[in-house]
């Protein structure tokens, strides 16, 4: 039998018993799959909201590690997932690591919107939100200045902001964020492109910008790795309970897609994905021209580099474009969701951010 | 009679690349061919799997980029976004006749209340302003916020765009 089976290329019966083996040991580890789907966590970093705003959060994250610097941490994400992917899990936390550094770490949450916030426009987040909630920080912390840390579509805000207000911003890291989008290299800018993309038209019928339509335009972009690889990658490591609960953490926070304003949304598509005026010092928030040489404070811009949403020369043109004479790009080997989870990102960046910012923020007296 | 193949199936040259492809991966990065006498090894298999995943993304971001992708999405989008107006119309016709408030209605009072923020806003800047010249010893009369400008937290073209 077994030469036969040789001869004619099908598994020896030690292959073939091997493969029972593994087969039935995934069929026991199915419960445990069933417990991780139901009790992921996310979020694990106590936190307690400090200042609130229409449906805006502003959480203050708490800590046993001794604060070392005066200069507090602001950290904005983007408006389209929720802001838990920078303190998804122990090991995964970005917040942690700035906690455990000694910064006293804020968190935005912007909220869900709904109906009656389709016409909260980039002016409403930039130069109302951001700026509020700055303020608080100010004023809770006595601090003139504060760092802000920016991911993906919230870095682009945040060095809008920076630019409408350098005196409030002490030091600005941008993280896997765009504001160049003069090469056509990612296939979102493809897709949006105005000869195949109608924004007004979608907002017309919508209001805000439906969830499903970005969570499926992002599922889109690798189809192969999110609709193939990835589920190849659960059945071989299925019986792996830490892989489980950071793969249930991961796709808990991948399918918790948000509207985005729609007034916001077609700003953002028409003056940055279309028009490119952001790089160009063509872009107005309300009638203030944002003019990114007005940022003069430290800038430590962390790009991805294999990241298939922001690409590279979307985020690096920043460097060129402030009046920082400090400035530091870094170019890490990750994707864009890799530089918030990934565990070279943990090792080997987030320390050395933490450093860069340390060096350039008060330290707290006495 | 002859047969264009290539014709006769609008994919079949990607199709065939992507073969092609797959097996000059798998050449290039020394995975051996299946003997057909001895089954391949769990690491050969892995390894050809990955060569296959890498080539298949590779076309798919290639054929996502392509006009013709490109303009079967603009007409699905277009069917679909139709298709829900046409819902949310249906919806509106509903409502209106129930006489109860469609969602035109709360945007319409969303865009009033709007309105009537920015021009308190405005209001209470130049009022600001103006109380901080008194302060100062300056003249209150021909300054920017007294002269009709809007406050330049505030403008008119987010309710313009809004609309």
């Amino acid at each position: 039998m077994a030469t036969m089976g040789t001869t004619f290329g099908f598994p020896t019966p030690e292959q073939a018993f091997g493969a029972w083996q593994d087969l039935l040991r995934k069929s026991l580890a199915l419960p445990k799959v069933l417990e991780a789907a139901q009790t992921v966590r996310v979020g694990c970093t106590p936190s307690r909201q400090v200042y609130r705003e229409d449906k805006l959060r502003l959480l203050r994250y708490e800590t046993d590690a001794p604060q070392r610097y005066e200069t507090p941490l602001l950290v904005i994400f983007a408006l389209v997932n929720r802001p838990y992917i920078l303190d998804l899990r122990p090991g995964k936390s970005v917040v942690s690591h700035f906690l455990s550094s000694g910064f006293n770490t804020y968190n935005v949450d912007w909220g869900v919107p709904e109906g009656g916030d389709r016409f909260l426009s980039l002016e409403d987040y930039v130069t109302r939100y951001i700026d509020n909630v700055v303020d608080h920080i100010r004023e809770e912390t006595g601090s003139p200045k504060i760092n802000v840390l920016g991911y993906c579509m919230g870095g682009t805000l945040s060095a809008m902001y920076t630019a409408l207000n350098p005196d409030k911003v002490n030091a600005f890291v941008a993280l896997a964020a765009p504001f160049d989008w003069s090469k056509k290299e990612s296939l979102l800018q493809t897709w949006t492109d105005e000869r195949y993309f109608n924004v007004d038209r979608m907002l017309e019928v919508y209001g805000n910008a439906p969830p499903q339509w970005l969570q499926t335009s992002f599922l889109m972009l690798k189809p192969v790795q999110n609709l193939m690889e990835k589920y190849v990658g659960f059945y071989e490591n299925m019986h792996d309970e830490k892989f489980l609960e950071d793969f249930f953490a991961m796709e808990t926070w991948l399918n918790d897609n948000i509207p985005v304003a729609g007034e916001t949304f077609r700003q953002f598509v028409k003056y940055c994905f279309q028009q490119n005026l952001l790089i160009q010092g063509k872009l107005h928030i309300g009638n203030q021209r944002v003019d990114l040489r007005r940022i003069t404070c430290p800038v430590l811009n962390l790009v991805a580099r294999g990241d298939h949403l922001v690409p590279p020369s979307q985020s690096l043109p920043l460097n060129d474009a402030i009046g920082s004479k400090d400035h530091k790009a870094v170019e890490f080997p990750a994707g864009h969701i890799g530089m918030a989870v990934g565990s070279k990102a943990h090792r080997e960046l987030w320390p050395q951010a933490c450093a860069w910012l340390g060096e350039r923020s008060d330290k707290l007296r006495g | 009679m002859t047969t264009d193949f290539s014709q006769a199936f609008a994919g079949a040259d990607a199709f065939g690349a992507f073969w092609s492809d797959f097996v000059k991966r798998m050449a290039s990065g020394g995975i051996p061919s299946p003997a057909p006498a001895a089954p391949p090894s769990p690491d050969v298999l892995a390894q050809i799997r990955r060569a296959f995943f890498d080539a298949m993304s590779q076309h798919a971001d290639q054929f996502m980029r392509s006009e013709p992708f490109l303009t079967a999405m603009k007409q699905a989008m277009e069917h679909s976004l139709a298709l829900q107006q046409a819902t949310n119309d249906m919806i509106r016709k509903g409502l209106s006749a129930a006489q109860i408030p469609s969602r035109a209605d709360a945007d319409h009072i969303t865009l009033l209340v709007r309105g009537v923020e920015e021009r308190l806003v405005d209001r209470l800047e130049r009022l600001t302003a103006r109380i901080e010249r008194m302060e100062s010893g300056r003249p209150t009369r021909g300054g920017a916020a007294e002269n009709g400008k809007p406050a330049a937290r505030r403008s008119g073209a987010r309710r313009k765009s809004a609309k």
